[in-house]
Formats: C-alpha cells, structure tokens, sequence
C-alpha cells in the first residue's frame, strides 16, 4: 500500500506519481513521459486540440462542470489582443485537497497541461493562482517551472516549435472568495478578490482586460492524458454525459480517508465500504456531503442509491461538485457541523451584495442560538425564508453556497433541530 | 481510532516518510542565498515565506530584497499586479503589515494609500498586527471538526497558554481558528509560519511545539 492509501478499484492515470518524489524534478517527470505529449500538441493544428478535448467529454473540476473544450472553444480567434489562461489552484471549499497533492507530486503534469491548453487557446501568458497557503506546493511548483524554462519547455521557441508561452505561479493571501473565476482575475489584478458580475465573460474581458479562460488545476493537468491518447481512451471511463476518471477527495468518518482516483459513475457506497474501508469504529453512516460544503448534504438512503457522476449525484438530491465526500457517522451532531459551515461563509462572505453580506451572518447566528439550546420552532422557518432570499440574488453564488447545507439538512434531519429546540438536546457528540 | 490514518509524506507530514526542511522543499540551492538573488524571474523561491526571524524595523526592499521586488515586477502587464506577492515580501522581513509598511509599498507601486489598506485588509494572511514568532492556525471547519479539530485547538492554546488571536509571554506562539486548509483528508490539519502538520492529534501537541521550539522552523 503506497500513498496514503490506494485501492484496487481506481484507474489512477492523473494521480499514477502521488507519494513518488521523483515525479517532481524534470528527470524523473521527462522519464516518467511528461512533455511527450507537448511536442504532439503544438505539431496539431490549435483547433484541433480543442477538438479533442471536446470529443473526451472533459467536464470542469472546479465545481461547475462546465464542459472544457466548449470553454475553450469560446475565446476569440485572431483578435490580435493578448491571451490568458488561468489556473485555479485556489482550492479552498472545505472538504477538497486534490489540487494540492496535484500540484506537489507531479508538477510537471499540469505545466504541461497548462501549456498545452495555452497553445489551443492562443494564449501567451499562464497564470496558476496558488492559494497563499500552499507554500510547500508553490515552491514545488516554481521549482519546476524555473527547471522547465531553463530546459526551454516554457518561453520562447519552446521545444524549436516558435511558440511562446509564459508561465508564472501566482500566490494568493488567503480568502476564499478568490477561487471564484473572476473574483481570481481581480486578485490577480492586485485588487480586492471581489467577484464581477457576468457578462461581460472572461472569454470575452477577463484577467486585465482581455479574453481569458480559467480551468482547475485538475482539469488541466487530465489534458495532456487526454491529447496524448484520444477522445475514445478517455471515454473508456465514466458515463455518456459525464466520461472518464475524477480524484474523489474522501473525508469525515471512514476508515481510510484520502485521494481515490475513480472512474466517474462509481457508487458512493462502495466508495465508502470498499474503497475507504467503511465507517471508523464500525459506526452506522449519518450523512454525507458529495461535493464539498456548498452542495445539499444526503442521507444514509440516498447514499445507497447513488452513482457519482454529475447526473447521478443530482438524482440523489444533491450535486457532485468538485467531489469532496464529507462523511459522517452517527456520532455526527449535524446542527453543528452546518453552523461550522455557515460560520465558514459568513468569514469568507466578500460583503458586495447585501443578502450574502447579510444573510450569511444571520443565518449562523440563528444557528448557534439552536446549537446553544435557546432556539425555536419558528427559527427554522426563519432560516428557511433567509436562505430562500439568498439564493440566485447575488453577483456570485456563494451567497446560494449557505443554502444548500442548511435547506436540506433542515429538510432531512429536522429531527436532531427539533431536538434540540424542544429539549436542548443534542444528538450527536461529533 | 482502529484503522489510524497514516501520516500525508512529503514536507507537510512531519511525522511521515520523509522530514524535509525548507531548504529540501525549494531546493537547497534555493535557500540562503539563490532566492534572495531571485533566481529565474518566474521561479516561486523569490516569493515569500513566513519565517521566525524577523523585525518589525528591518528595512523594506532593500540588498537582496530589493532584487526580488524587481523580479516580482516583470511577471506582470501592469505594476498593480504585483501588489500581492510584494505585500507579502514586506511581511516576510517585519513579520506584520504596519501602516507605514503599506505606505510604502503604495509608494513603490504607485497606488494610493487608501487603496493597498483596502487591499490588505480584504486578505487573512496579512497580519494587520505583531503575532507570535509561530503563528499557530488550526483548521476547525467540518472535515477537521469531524475528526476533533476543536480539541486540538484546544489543546495548542493550553499548551501555550493563550487565548485564540493572543501571543504567549514569550513571543513565541500566537495560535488562532483557522478555515479549511485543503488537507481534509488528514485532519487535524495545522499550519505553522509556513509549513503545514497534519493528523494531528490533542497528543501530538507537546511533541510539535518542542520540535518548533528546537529546530527554529
Ligand atoms: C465561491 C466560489 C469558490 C470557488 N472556488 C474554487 C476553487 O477554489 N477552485 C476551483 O478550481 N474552482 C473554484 N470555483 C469555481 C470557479 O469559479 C470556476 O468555475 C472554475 O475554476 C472553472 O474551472 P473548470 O471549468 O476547470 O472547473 C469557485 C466558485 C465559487 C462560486
Ligand atoms: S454572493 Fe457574497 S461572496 Fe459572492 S459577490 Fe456577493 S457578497 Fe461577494
Ligand atoms: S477541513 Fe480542515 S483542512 Fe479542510
């Protein structure tokens, strides 16, 4: 067993180096194949690549799902006005750390991939945004990339192919509201990481102006894979609407928390008994969360019923987000791991449009006067109506972020509420 | 915990695999005297770390400094841009932004006072007052609160005793709640200055601070 844990049911093609520090010089990466695949891109033709990537199928890591190839397809074609491309290595939504292990096992993977999308989309200027935090993956990162220009992979003429690509790692300061795609391009700008409202589009005005895509980190760095093999290869994995493998972020009460990189489809409950090993202690499951602290949280029954593509996760009553499972077992006090993460947004609520502002600061007032047993019945209808009123009202969709958790979880366990509403009682110790 | 989690390798775990040093993580030639030069103008070892050593008067941007404030300058389309990362290199010498810290980076990248508090202020990681030599953050939000985040919060501040945000008598240790820091799968997650320790456990709190206390990093 190597990394953290591993397990027999993934494909790792993304994560094949993690817990492998020879991954990280530009040696190991050149004999572990990395940049084979760079020359193959840019003797293509720019539209081709995007084609390719539009025939995989590859959905957006970061949250959204947004297909990539149609992203990319969207930047204009010889505007004569200088391209960027973004990187979102800002990974902050709780319950997410795929980026990161990304980012310092095999840097080298998404330089190429940054690279590579660069090339399609007429790019001349890479940006990856680190969050601030990441200071051991940006060293990693920046290592790399000074090894990759000194060997002519980055800069100008890279490869004797006359393409020019500039590669810089950015590091952020610490607010969330950052990894949001154009509250990104005004940090990078050196302003207020606040987001701007839509349209105009990055495609069309985004980082300093001018037409910009932004990907995830992990959605980049499956692009060389991708290009290298064809559209077919990827499709191998995964269902119709939502094809080959995606990092499972695991965390919470199993056995074997981690990174599992999985075909997408693969059902949340073997996830959880097989591949993690099952509940800690030998508890029963509670709940869980699929994609991190912004999507609805699901009960145990859901849970088996539910197959983790995009579609799938929707079926189940929630979304699959960028994968983040959050799992938790029946010592689990949920009225306080909501309020945690009502907490959690009200921090990091950037304070532009006032039912956000607002709206996050009230709702986990309400909630800690439950936790703390002063609450009523009427409450939670009061957090029902608030987070009705936060939800598509506001210049990003943070503000909606707060809803999810706290409308579904009032929905599905209204009980653990009540009981500490009629009796101060709280149900779980967790 | 039965089926206890292995530590995370690499330079976080401190406990794992491998105990990198900074200087392993950057690259040793990096360290000392390559990054302070600045290196390849995109490489990240001219940005900023948070270090022990420090002082609140130190001069900003000047000798090595100096260099890498121009370096951090050339990776950008406009002077604006680099607000940032040089923020962050005036931190890493006095260890907090004071007033007069921005004053001066708004004069070296021509912006109004105003404008980089504004901007400072929007951003947690910039320390608006002196903290500790170790800034201790405990990640409490839910994967790390699943896992008893709040004792191991807990824990440091008993073990140094301070209240959350409040440095020790010592100078030594100022230990706040911190928000997700994307190690969820290896909770507790804590970051010091720079480096991050992770599946920390209420026990493991003495052994860490200790270690701090010995090796100045
Ligand atoms: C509040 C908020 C926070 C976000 N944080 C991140 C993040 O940390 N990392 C990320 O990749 N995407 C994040 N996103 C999604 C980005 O806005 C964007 O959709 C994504 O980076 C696009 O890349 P993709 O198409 O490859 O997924 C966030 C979105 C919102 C609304
Ligand atoms: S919804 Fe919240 S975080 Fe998003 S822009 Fe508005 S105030 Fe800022
Ligand atoms: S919740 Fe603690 S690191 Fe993510």
């Amino acid at each position: 067993m190597a990394y953290p844990y591993t397990s027999e049911h993934e494909v790792r093609v993304l994560s094949e180096h993690f817990g492998d520090p020879t991954a990280r010089t530009l040696e190991g990466a050149r004999a572990k194949g990395r940049y084979e695949t760079l020359r193959k891109a840019f003797e293509m033709d720019r539209d081709d690549v995007i084609e390719v990537v539009k025939a995989s199928g590859l959905r957006g890591r970061g949250g959204a799902g947004f297909p990539t190839g149609v992203k990319w397809s969207f930047m204009p074609k010889d505007d004569g006005k200088p391209h960027y491309l973004l990187c979102n290595a800002d990974e902050s939504e709780p319950g997410t750390f795929k980026d990161r292990e990304l980012i310092r096992w095999d840097p080298h993977q998404l330089i190429e991939g940054c690279l590579i999308a660069a090339y399609a989309i007429r790019a001349q200027h890479v940006y990856i945004y680190c969050r601030g935090e990441f200071f051991e993956a940006s060293a990693i990162l920046g290592r790399a990339v000074e090894e990759a220009y000194e060997a002519g992979l980055i800069g100008r003429d890279i490869l004797g192919s006359g393409v020019e690509i500039d590669l810089t790692v950015h590091i952020g300061a610490g607010a969330y509201i950052c990894g949001e795609e154009t509250g990104l391009m005004n940090s990078l700008e050196g302003r207020r990481g606040q987001p701007r409202v839509k349209p105009p589009f990055p495609a069309a005005v985004g980082a300093f102006g001018k037409p910009t895509t932004i990907n995830n980190v992990e959605t980049l760095a499956a692009v060389p894979h991708i290009v290298e093999h064809g559209a077919e290869w990827y499709r191998q994995w995964g269902t119709e609407k939502s094809p080959g493998t995606k990092l499972f972020c695991v965390s919470g009460h199993v056995k074997r928390p981690g990174n599992y990189e999985l075909p997408l489809g693969f059902p949340l409950q073997t996830l959880i008994d097989e591949v993690c090993g099952g509940i800690r202690d030998g508890n029963a499951l509670k709940a869980v969360i699929p994609g991190g602290s912004s999507v609805p949280i699901m009960n145990a029954e859901e849970v088996a019923a539910c197959s983790l593509d995009y579609e799938g996760v929707v079926a189940c009553g929630s979304m699959l987000g960028c994968a983040s499972v959050i799992v938790m077992d029946e010592t689990t006090d949920i009225v306080k791991q909501v309020r945690r993460v009502a907490y959690f947004y009200a921090h990091e609520s950037c304070g532009q449009c006032t039912p956000c502002r607002e709206g996050t600061t009230w709702v986990t007032k309400i909630l800690q006067r439950i936790e703390d047993g002063r609450g009523t019945e009427e409450d939670l209808d009061t957090l029902v109506e608030v987070t009705d009123q936060m939800t598509g009202t506001t210049i990003c969709v943070l503000s909606d972020s707060v809803a999810a958790p706290v409308q579904s979880s009032i929905t599905k366990f209204r009980d653990e509420y009540l009981a500490l509403i009629r009796r101060g009682e709280r149900v779980g110790a967790a | 915990m039965s089926d206890a989690p292995t530590k995370n390798p690499g330079w976080a775990g401190n406990t794992g695999e491998f105990d990198l040093t900074e200087a392993q993580v950057r690259g040793d030639d990096f360290v000392g005297t390559r990054p302070l030069e600045g290196a390849h103008p995109a490489g990240a070892p001219s940005y900023a770390f948070m270090r022990a050593e420090r002082d609140p008067e130190a001069p900003l941007f000047e000798g090595p400094y100096q260099t890498r404030f121009e370096k951090l300058l050339t990776r950008y389309p406009e002077k604006r841009a680099a607000l940032l990362p040089v923020l962050a290199l005036a931190q890493e010498v006095r260890g907090h932004l004071s007033p007069e810290s921005m004053a001066r980076v708004a004069e070296l990248l021509e912006l109004p006072d105003a404008y980089v508090r504004g901007v400072a202020t929007f951003y947690t990681m910039y320390n608006k007052r002196e903290v500790g030599r170790f800034l201790v953050q405990v990640c409490t939000n839910i994967s790390c609160n699943l896992c008893g985040a709040d004792d191991v919060l807990a824990a440091f501040l008993r073990a140094t005793d301070t209240e959350p945000g409040e440095t020790s008598a010592d100078g030594d240790f100022t230990v706040v709640e911190a928000e997700c820091l994307a190690a969820c799968g290896f909770p507790t997650c804590v970051q010091i200055n720079s480096r991050y320790y992770e599946n920390v456990s209420p026990e493991d709190v003495p052994a860490i601070l200790e270690r701090i206390r010995e090796r100045g990093e």
